[in-house]
């Protein structure tokens, strides 16, 4: 319970030091939105290493290079 | 004579304005260092060049609207500005999309979306395109995204409700002008969404950790856990996945199906096309809004013509179906939008001006109000002469059908009610009209007993 009073104080500390950041940045991110994702930053990281190595693999196996694009979809706008 | 528009207001950065009808955008020197990165790095090229953002050119600071402006720029007019309360869940999930993009793009360029407003969008046809340039902060590397909470109310949080529990929710965002609060979508979606590892995060785990830190006031303690960039493109590729896998069908409702249930037979709907194009060849207006459009069939024989049209219908299906049609055929002149005439979009926000009325967003040149009368007289108890006097509020020319009492479509308005519409007839109809407008043509559509009717505004009935 310590650990997590301790956390929250930490996470906390940047939500101050990301308030005097930018000086034109006018939104209130929201003290839980803005931590939810620190706390869950790194499963997010995961997400992305896991997502980054399928499209290497997939990229080797159709050799195209194109690991560091994004997946293209139908759904998707018109790509840059 | 200058004018900051009323819905410009919250962003120090900068701000929009208009100066002898031309709408400008100021950068204020607080903006500086953004702006110029976004210039300099590439960005603003590339998502032009995408068509993702609205391109600008600047223009001498001595047009500036207040003093001590760093830029004066005048961004591409977007030919009409829509809210995402008057979009169908194609639309709203293209905007999300996007933002996405947009901000996938941004930080390959060292830069950052600091809000991810709906309103920040807009549609030119079937695109969606940014039209907030000053959008973009500098990306810190650690710094989770500011816009999160914003994105998920206006965009995650609608398109979730419109799909999981139903379409009709996403007018909710009328009443919630920073997207509809996450408590509440956590609330209205079905128990199953929490099983759906994406909604369960940003949605329902959101709500949580937004009731369980409300009140919390940052210490001083040391600051030791960050966002890093990987993380930071996890939390993308996440969203986007949550925003790509919510799908919802077009089917059910008795108009996206009306087109298949007319009575038109395919010859005199083409000679009713034909009718419609001819009178839009007489009147040549540059913008026309055609009310109770359904899917948009008489819409495109106006768009077809190289004329931009905005084709409202109260029935989300039936304006998806238009869409997702705009969409495949690329089509850039037809804007399809979700507006009920009965209650049409007023002026809200802050002084009840910051999201205009569809009055205010007129006039169209010309109106079309095609086997419409009747649900209007008849189901919504419009008088005709009030009909006239809205009607030309927004246009100076009309084509309305008029739809007789004996047609089979207003039989059944009249099935299970009794008729207390004695009036109901040619000659009143036309007789409320001619007090606003002049007939210029009128022609009966073959095999219906329905008649079609090109109008201009008298002079003094606007």
């Amino acid at each position: 319970m310590n650990g997590i009073s301790h956390l929250s104080g930490s996470l906390l500390s940047i939500l101050k030091a990301a308030k005097t950041s930018h000086l034109a940045a006018y939104l209130d991110p929201g003290s839980g939105s803005f931590l939810l994702q620190l706390l869950v930053a790194g499963i997010l990281g995961g997400l992305f290493a896991v997502r980054a190595f399928w499209g290497r693999l997939r990229g080797k196996i159709t050799r195209k290079n194109d690991a560091d694009q994004d997946e293209p979809d139908q759904d998707e706008p018109d790509s840059e | 004579m200058s004018d900051a528009l009323p819905s410009s207001f919250r962003d120090p950065g900068g701000f929009l304005f208009r100066k002898d009808g031309v709408l400008f955008r100021q950068v204020n020197p607080v903006y500086r260092e953004a702006y110029d990165q976004l210039m300099g790095s590439g960005l603003y090229r590339a998502l032009v060049d995408a068509g993702l953002l609205v391109a600008h050119e600047e223009v001498m600071p001595g047009r500036t609207a207040a003093p001590g402006a760093y830029k004066v720029f005048r961004p591409e007019p977007i030919p009409f500005i829509s809210y995402p309360y008057e979009w169908c869940f194609s639309q709203l999930k293209q905007a999300a999309l996007t933002t996405l993009r947009i901000q996938t793009t941004a930080l390959r360029h060292g830069m950052t979306l600091k809000d991810a407003s709906a309103y920040n969008i807009q549609f030119v046809g079937s695109r969606p395109i940014l039209i907030d340039t000053l959008s973009f902060d500098p990306y810190r590397e650690g710094e989770p995204w500011v816009a999160y909470r914003q994105f998920c109310q206006h965009f995650l949080a609608s398109l979730a409700l419109m799909a999981h529990t139903d379409v009709r929710l996403g007018q909710l965002l009328r009443i919630h002008l920073d997207g509809i609060p996450l408590d509440l979508a956590a609330r209205l979606l079905p128990w199953r969404t929490r099983l759906n590892p994406a909604l369960a995060l940003h949605i329902h785990a959101h709500a949580a950790s937004q009731r369980r830190f409300a009140d919390e006031v940052p210490d001083a303690s040391t600051a030791r856990r960050r966002m890093g960039r990987s993380s930071f493109e996890g939390l993308l590729g996440s969203l986007r996945a949550a925003i790509r896998s919510l799908q919802w069908q077009p089917k059910g409702t008795p108009w996206a199906e009306y087109q298949s249930m007319t009575h038109y037979s395919p010859e005199a709907a083409d000679q009713k096309r034909a009718q419609v194009g001819a009178f839009l060849d007489e009147a040549r207006p540059a913008l026309v809004w055609d009310l109770g459009a359904n899917v948009g069939s008489y819409s495109r024989v106006a768009s077809d013509r190289g004329i931009l049209t905005i084709a409202f219908d109260n029935d989300p299906a039936a304006v998806e179906r238009s869409y997702l049609e705009a969409k495949r055929r690329k089509e850039t002149l037809l804007l399809p939008l979700v507006m009920d005439l009965t209650n049409p979009t007023p002026g809200i926000g802050w002084d009840l001006r910051e999201r205009t009325s569809i009055l205010e967003r007129g006039p169209a040149d010309l109106v079309m109000a095609l086997a419409l009368i009747h649900h209007l007289v008849i189901s919504n108890n419009v008088p005709f002469d009030h009909l006239a006097r809205f009607l030309a509020r927004l246009g100076r020319w009309l084509i309305i059908e008029f739809v007789p009492k004996d047609d089979p479509q207003t039989q059944k308005l009249l099935a299970w009610r009794k008729d207390i519409f004695a009036e109901y007839s040619e000659q009143a109809f036309e007789e409320a009209f001619r007090r606003f407008y002049t007939i210029r043509r009128a022609s009966v559509l073959p095999d219906t007993g329905r008649k079609l009717y090109l109008m201009e505004r008298n002079a003094s009935g606007s």
